[in-house]
């Protein structure tokens, strides 16, 4: 009796010293993002104050950024860029999951392999020999120059995640449909793709995060500033507001709000998929 | 229920195929048309480049065929440089990232009562601003004379103590790869927590009427039960580190007088910046090299046997 209560008090402890460290943790996630936020709201007397909150708030930054107009520009290049990766990486993955997992295909562990391995490619390793490639084949400087490759690079986790989910669908679903004449594409569109639905958002979730904030490729492949992505923005602001800092992060802000609020308001079903079984072996 | 599910589908019953999952049939051509849109992108996006790469390193400027490319990176100290502050980057990031996730993930989930997707979301956070954005406020963030951190050097009164995080180049990579560790910890985080989430319920009770309890029962009980999610994230997080660019590019652009390059922008230097693209390529191909050796060595590190997915549910017994 003693003994257990001696225990419980113990876990007790131990619970308010783990929360703690996690409130702290969690501050230190925090802080940039919120001074980013600050700056956004501070005059040009107030922006080079080293403190993470200044006085007296403005919301004129805003105002004057959304004026200018150019942001939506980006915007739409990064959605138009994003939508067409994750679409790509979706039914490219699915399709190739689907006829190694449950078409049994010859060469299928030897495919699944190879996509596999790319999962070890350093993405900087690719990077001169596709900016020559869409540059010959006249692709620079458009959208699909961006999500081609975005969309490749997504396609082995994807087909990791996707693999596995369709893995765990019983034969007998399958079995039922063939014995009632269903072609295979018939079971793959009605019995397979419900069934992984889980899997297939997180595989969106973290391709839609991947395509939109794509840096590297963007930077040699819009070249132009009519194509150019969010992600290219700050770089092209940088110069104007340098001495302006409010304007510029007030910028930062907006560009950092869309992913931002993406992942709050779905974060349920991607970590959701994830313990449902996404990721493992 | 998961693993319930998933040990019964791994039972053979009587009177089946031994091989499970090959209900529909598929003619070749079938089975050729699936492939096809993956097959497709990878081969023009993926594999065409590494085979294009490999044979552009072996052409000089001038078009003659040899080594020429590699034996002046050999003779490269900037290249030297560059695959030295690669595996910093490799070793600093990995180790950080590792400790810090575990640890917090371990906090929510095995202490926490309730509200761990609060933490598990505000940690993650990070992860998911544009790194461009990211590189812009920390660089002010480190700026001497206004920066939050002189701030906080300031109000503690070491002001005069405060050192140019990025124009020094004994500092510049650890303040990147700093950056680095804040923005991918609570992917490590959540992924430590979907592998803590996975082990099975009765073993921890189990292993409490044993003993185990507080840090020996992590010790001894979690942390090798998370061994697949540790060996997935070693692999992924040298992957990531190999292939960061923007953060460095934006912070220092790889200086102060190239202190702070690694492979990874010293191949875009080469290869945009100074128009040598063959011997950006080459660069390339030892990128590729390092980082197939690099992820070897852990594997075998690591006793083998483990898949390229995470595999959280390597439950022994």
């Amino acid at each position: 009796m003693q003994r257990g209560r001696a225990m419980f008090r113990a876990e007790r402890r131990g619970r308010r010293a783990a929360l703690a460290v996690l409130i702290a943790a969690a501050a230190a996630s925090l802080v940039p993002t919120i001074y980013m936020v600050d700056i956004s709201f501070r005059d040009s007397t107030q922006s080079f104050a080293p403190v993470l909150i200044a006085p007296h708030p403005i919301l004129r930054n805003y105002a004057a950024v959304l004026a200018t107009g150019g942001l939506g520009r980006f915007f739409l290049n990064s959605l138009i860029v994003a939508a067409g990766s994750v679409a790509l990486t979706l039914v490219a993955a699915t399709l190739l999951s689907f006829a190694i997992e449950r078409l049994k295909i010859r060469f299928g562990r030897i495919i699944l392999l190879i996509v596999l391995s790319a999962l070890l490619l350093p993405l900087a390793s690719l990077l001169i020999p596709i900016t020559v490639l869409l540059s010959r084949g006249g692709l620079t400087n458009t959208w699909l120059g961006l999500i081609g490759p975005t969309a490749a690079i997504g396609i082995p986790f994807a087909t990791v995640i996707l693999k596995e989910a369709m893995a765990a669908i019983p034969d007998e679903l399958e079995e039922a449909a063939t014995l009632d004449g269903a072609s295979s594409l018939t079971v793959l569109v009605r019995i397979v793709t419900p069934l992984t639905r889980s899997a297939l958002i997180v595989v969106a979730i973290w391709q839609f995060l991947y395509s939109w904030n794509e840096f590297f490729l963007a930077l040699v492949i819009m070249t132009k500033n009519a194509y150019k992505t969010l992600p290219l923005a700050p770089l092209y602001y940088q110069g104007p507001f340098m001495t302006d800092p409010g304007k510029l992060f007030a910028i930062l802000t907006l560009i950092a709000i869309v992913p931002m609020l993406f992942y709050v308001l779905l974060q349920r079903w991607f970590v959701g998929g994830l313990m449902a079984g996404g990721v493992k072996g | 229920m998961a693993v319930a599910t998933r040990a019964a589908a791994s039972i053979p019953r009587p009177g089946r195929k031994a091989e499970r999952g090959r209900v529909l049939g598929a003619s070749p051509l079938e089975a050729a048309l699936y492939v096809v849109p993956a097959a497709f992108l990878f081969a023009v996006f993926i594999l065409l480049p590494i085979l294009s790469n490999i044979v552009a390193s072996l052409f000089s400027a001038r078009g003659r065929f040899g080594l020429a490319n590699y034996i002046q990176a050999a003779n490269d100290p900037v290249f030297r440089v560059a695959v030295e502050n690669s595996l910093l980057w490799v070793a600093l990031s990995l180790l950080l990232e590792i400790a810090v996730g575990f640890a917090l993930a371990a906090l929510i989930e095995l202490y926490l009562p309730r509200g761990q997707a609060v933490f598990r979301t505000l940690l993650f956070l990070p992860m998911v601003i544009t790194p461009s954005v990211i590189a812009l406020v920390f660089t002010t963030l480190y700026a001497p004379d206004y920066g939050l951190l002189f701030g906080l050097f300031n109000w503690l009164g070491l002001a005069s103590y405060f050192p140019a995080l990025l124009g020094t180049p004994s500092t510049a990579t650890i303040a990147i790869v700093a950056v680095n560790v804040w923005q991918w910890s609570g992917f490590f985080v959540l992924m430590y927590c979907v592998g803590i989430a996975a082990i099975d319920r009765e073993l921890l009770d189990a292993a409490a009427i044993d003993g185990a309890r507080g840090f020996s029962r992590i010790r001894a009980l979690i942390w090798p039960l998370c061994r697949g999610t540790t060996v997935s994230l070693v692999v992924l997080g040298t992957i990531q580190a190999l292939q960061q660019f923007p953060l460095i590019y934006l912070m220092t652009e790889g200086g102060p007088a190239n202190a702070s390059q690694t492979l990874a922008t010293y191949i875009f230097q080469t290869g945009f910046s100074e128009n040598e693209m063959p011997y950006a390529s080459a660069i390339a191909v030892v990128l590729f090299l390092l980082a197939l050796a690099l992820v070897a060595v852990e594997y075998a590190l690591a006793g083998g046997g483990i898949s390229l997915a995470a595999r959280p549910r390597d439950v022994p017994g």
